[in-house]
């Protein structure tokens, strides 16, 4: 929804701009409430009724949808649900889509229910039944190998995907604040896992690295790789640089007792590795902007969450640079349409329509606007109005350097998280 | 055993060493002490809010540090009637809790909370662990609502003399400082006195947590990685007593602290653990005095970060979730996150400007870098090693056994407080026994390890009959407990009465005076208790001020509490 005072886009349920704090409210709002007002009271009662069916308890394998999907309102018109799991990186665009889907004609007679999950939350959630969810959106397809295996386990085969689509491009980047990127650059020859990792066992930290010994040790994150797409990406991406190739991980290079070790090692002393990762993208770019170099000297981040806030972070602590990977990964936001035994057609139908406007190019240049590459390529990175140029000063790049790798199998992945999971034993 | 004695019922109840090492802050952070009511804003305190069929009543709950905040933006919100999207008015209403006093009473469902929002997000972890067996997590999805890093304040022309702002001040220097005689004489700042410091309990309190870790981290000459190994290090223990020595008392209140610098100014203590926004905030109330200014310890420190959710429990139905949404929508909105940064706190969302800049004792890109939060073993250990070496006290209880005691219960239920004070002292602290009516009695001082049980069986055989002698008993407990005073104890009285004064020898005016001369060099501090409807409040508060104490109102049920407050300052 947009500001009429300041024209900031907000989520479409805010009641106030985000920027300026002026109310908002929905165009026509003051002379459609008597409609509605009469509406709701009819509505109402058959809202609630859906609302208590659909209580959010996952039923495990359960094969037979258990609740309406669909839900008469007092004209008689069918209002078709789908839920979307999605990852919160996507969160404000994807509410502005919402808003903005609503407002079109397709949108007749769909109501879109957007539930924020981790990538593999979600994934977990479809595997073990839960019938609200008709999409899956996460940050990447890395997980879904895994997925699709869990899957088949669970459900006795079957393909739960019925189509898929890339909505945006993302690759990993490191942000770093300036004050602390300058003295690192010239200590470490590049900014890559491995001089991360040397940067975070200095045994005297800053004191060592640049003779500032009030910067205490190098601070590091990456979120929880159990719990986000992120933090699993930079597993794979740390196994990468250090087996210095981009294809084909195996559990082999994976097991090597000296990755392990190094693993460990790197693991260990990240912030947070004591009490708990962040479990979520945005909330550790957050917590950056907020807590300064206190807490975090540099964080693996989508390039997304990094363009969203660079601008708020200059103004409490100052500049961040953005430096992307020797290897990198492209995060492609892929939507899948479910084909589970709890959607519908009518369902599957609404969800395929969503999608089409995702990738229109109006949702494709908004998508731009919070910091995502479009998968429509009507939509140019290389404009002037283009946050790739905008903050080229910071080193936001349009063409993305380095090399992207390729994702691993199913059991690369579960070798990987099982050895991070060792690494966090006996803290 | 030492321990077990002054555990209370939290400890006994919470098995997990986790749940130990973090409960030990559970039990009510900055709670206020005066009056031991909550507020509502508004709402009239104590009110249950009238609620009608097309309301939505959500009750937020939050850590009492950001109260003045809260209170000042949530009237606003309620009188602007924001509603649900089919039209039912959201009223919000709002109680200050203790941020482990709060997760105890939700997860109980003593306290229906909607909306939750402790100090930090150490409760939200300790919470959703502890309600991992009780149908999932309190909170899924928290948002910060402010933030504020834990300092050291300190008045500016003592930091300078350290080198301030040039030179990084740490943990360490404020060891050294504490077992250095004269550190102010030295420095050329003799009408300072001794170097006086302050924290909050670290069982009670977040920030006293905090200063005992950093202190702990400064002893171990690390920042990261404190392990049981370092604990057990004699030298830790050594640097440990030597600071801790330094201290003029504990307390459960953060906002004590912050409180009691601003009043009193630097006679009262040198340099005190409190949040940054209470620097900042003390220039509001300064009119032109010696300035306070925060220092960002060289060797880190922690956030408070103030997460806030939706609590995750049967009680919160669909609207008042989308009614708690909406409301934490507004608390992190612009006007209000500029209304929290004009109180000191750095928004959660926008740009970080004045106040929090030199001009207010404080520097907007501070702290340079933070502690890592030990394991939780760690920080139980930490604990233990604390009680042997904080600083004992050398108290005496003045305790009313006038007539008027043997009136509604009020001499039971006030040895049942006295005893529960005598429970959680500590082994090496000592204490004196002051019965009075008409006359003065004045025990012995006495070790309460030793001495525990014999101590508590006077309070028993303690019965009440005569006048209220009380000026003379409280003078006669100073000139004891001064007599005792070696330094290295903190010296406190605690008065108990249920009347006003009606003996002869010592006069109100006679008892401040004495009392203004001793506050002048240290003195003894006294916390009085104003116990039932005939007590004479306003003499009890003006003794507990000049002796730079705490006064309490008190009632039959709860006095023990009371006593229990007390007991945290030492």
């Amino acid at each position: 929804m947009k500001c009429p005072k300041c024209t900031e886009e907000n989520a479409v349920e805010s009641q106030f701009c985000r920027r300026c704090g002026a109310a908002l409210q929905p165009p026509g709002a003051k002379a459609r409430n008597a409609v509605l007002l009469v509406i709701a009271l009819v509505v109402g009662v058959l809202a609630a009724a859906f609302v208590m069916a659909h209580s959010r308890s996952p039923s495990a394998g359960s094969a037979t949808p258990a609740e309406p999907q669909s839900v008469k309102t007092a004209d008689t018109r069918t209002v078709t649900h789908i839920g979307v799991a999605y990852g919160t990186e996507k969160r404000d665009w994807f509410t502005w889509a919402v808003d903005a889907f609503n407002r079109t004609p397709e949108a007749q007679d769909v109501q879109i229910d957007l539930m924020p999950m981790g990538s593999l939350e979600a994934a977990q959630a479809i595997v073990h039944g839960d019938q609200h969810i008709q999409v899956w959106s996460p940050a990447s397809a890395l997980y879904k190998n895994v997925f699709l295996r869990d899957w088949a386990a669970a459900h006795a085969g079957g393909n739960p995907i019925e189509s898929e689509q890339q909505l945006a491009l993302t690759p990993m980047v490191f942000v770093m604040w300036q004050q602390r990127y300058e003295p690192f650059a010239k200590k470490y020859p590049e900014v890559s896992f491995r001089t991360i990792s040397s940067a975070m066992n200095e045994p005297g930290g800053w004191n060592t690295i640049a003779n500032q010994p009030e910067w205490g040790f190098f601070k590091f994150s990456h979120t929880h790789p159990n719990q986000s797409n992120s933090g699993l990406v930079s597993l794979v991406l740390m196994a990468y640089d250090y087996q210095g190739t981009h294809r084909a991980l195996s559990a082999g290079q994976i097991t090597d007792p000296e990755f392990q070790k190094w693993l460990v090692g790197t693991e260990r002393n990240q912030v947070g590795a004591a009490s708990g990762l962040i479990d979520s993208t945005g909330t550790l770019m957050n917590a950056m902007v907020q807590r300064g170099w206190s807490t975090y000297d540099c964080v693996m981040v989508y390039e997304s969450n990094a363009v969203e806030r660079l601008r708020e972070a200059n103004g409490r602590w100052g500049e961040l640079r953005v430096i992307y990977p020797r290897y990198n990964f492209w995060n492609d936001h892929p939507f899948y349409v479910l084909n589970v035994p709890w959607s519908t057609p009518a369902q599957r139908r609404a969800a395929g329509a969503f999608a089409k406007f995702l990738l229109s190019e109006q949702a494709q240049r908004q998508a731009m606007a919070h910091g995502f590459r479009p998968a429509n390529v009507n939509v140019a990175t290389n404009a002037a109005d283009s946050p790739f140029v905008q903050y080229a000063n910071v080193g936001v790049q349009v063409t993305v350097p380095g090399v992207f790798c390729e994702p691993p199998d199913a059991n690369a992945i579960e070798t990987l998280l099982l050895g991070w999971q060792r690494s966090q034993a006996g803290k | 055993m030492a321990v077990g004695r002054r555990s209370n019922g939290v400890f006994r109840i919470i098995n997990a060493i986790f749940a130990i090492a973090l409960g030990c802050i559970a039990l009510a952070c900055d709670r206020k002490s005066e009056n031991q009511t909550d507020s509502s804003s508004g709402q009239s305190s104590g009110m249950p809010p009238a609620v009608t069929a097309n309301q939505v009543e959500v009750l937020f709950v939050y850590g009492s540090e950001k109260q003045d905040w809260i209170d000042a933006v949530t009237p606003a919100f309620n009188s602007e009637r924001h509603t649900l999207a089919d039209g039912r008015l959201i009223h919000i209403t709002t109680k200050p809790m203790g941020s482990g006093e709060s997760k105890d009473d939700i997860l109980a469902g003593r306290v229906q909370a909607d909306v939750w929002s402790p100090a930090s997000g150490l409760f939200v972890t300790l919470a959703n662990a502890e309600s991992q067996s009780k149908g999932g997590p309190l909170l899924k999805q928290t948002q910060n609502l402010v933030l504020s890093p834990v300092v050291i304040a300190m008045w500016k022309p003592m930091a300078e003399a350290l080198g301030w702002p040039a030179k990084p001040i740490g943990w360490a220097d404020i060891g050294a400082l504490a077992a250095e005689k004269d550190a102010w004489a030295n420095r050329g700042l003799s009408q300072f006195g001794p170097f006086k410091f302050g924290h909050t309990h670290p069982e009670y309190s977040n920030s006293g947590l905090i200063a005992l870790l950093a202190e702990t981290y400064a002893a171990a000459g690390k920042s990261r990685g404190l392990s049981l190994e370092d604990l057990q290090q004699p030298q830790v223990a050594a640097t440990l007593h030597k600071i801790e020595h330094g201290v003029v008392h504990y307390g459960r209140s953060t906002g004590f602290f912050g409180k009691r610098l601003a009043d009193f100014g630097p006679g009262y203590l040198s340099a005190a653990v409190v949040y940054e926004n209470m620097v900042i905030s003390s220039y509001a109330n300064s009119a032109g005095g010696t300035p306070l200014v925060a220092i960002y310890p060289k060797e880190g420190t922690i956030w408070s970060d103030h997460p806030a959710g939706i609590v995750e429990r049967p009680w919160v139905s669909e609207e008042k979730r989308a009614a708690g949404k909406i409301y934490l929508d507004y608390l992190r909105a612009p006007p209000q996150q500029r209304r929290a940064l004009e109180m000191g706190f750095r928004p959660a969302e926008g740009d970080v400007g004045s106040p929090i800049d030199s001009a207010h004792g404080a520097d907007p890109k501070q702290p340079s870098t933070i502690l890592d939060t030990p394991s939780a073993d760690v920080i139980a250990a930490a604990i233990q090693l604390w009680r042997r070496e904080k600083k004992p006290s050398n108290v005496a209880l003045v305790f009313d056994t006038s007539g008027s005691m043997n009136e509604q219960g009020k001499m039971r239920a006030a040895q049942e407080g006295a005893k529960a004070l005598i429970q959680m002292m500590d082994p090496q602290d000592r204490l004196t026994l002051v019965p009075f009516s008409t006359e003065v009695r004045m025990g012995k001082p006495m070790e309460v390890g030793a001495n525990r049980t014999q101590l508590l069986s006077a309070i028993d055989r303690l019965h009440a009959d005569g006048g209220t002698n009380l000026y003379q008993a409280i003078a006669a407990a100073d000139g004891a407990v001064m007599a005792a005073a070696d330094g290295e104890h903190i010296d406190a009285i605690v008065v108990l009465t249920d009347g006003e004064d009606n003996g002869k020898s010592v006069t109100l005016d006679a008892l401040l005076q004495r009392l203004s001369r001793e506050t002048e060099t240290g003195g003894v501090r006294i916390f009085t208790i104003g116990y039932g409807q005939s007590a004479q409040l306003d003499a009890l508060r003006k003794i507990a001020r000049q002796a730079r104490g705490e006064f309490y109102t008190g009632e039959t049920k709860n006095i023990i509490d009371v006593f229990r407050d007390v007991a945290t300052f030492f």
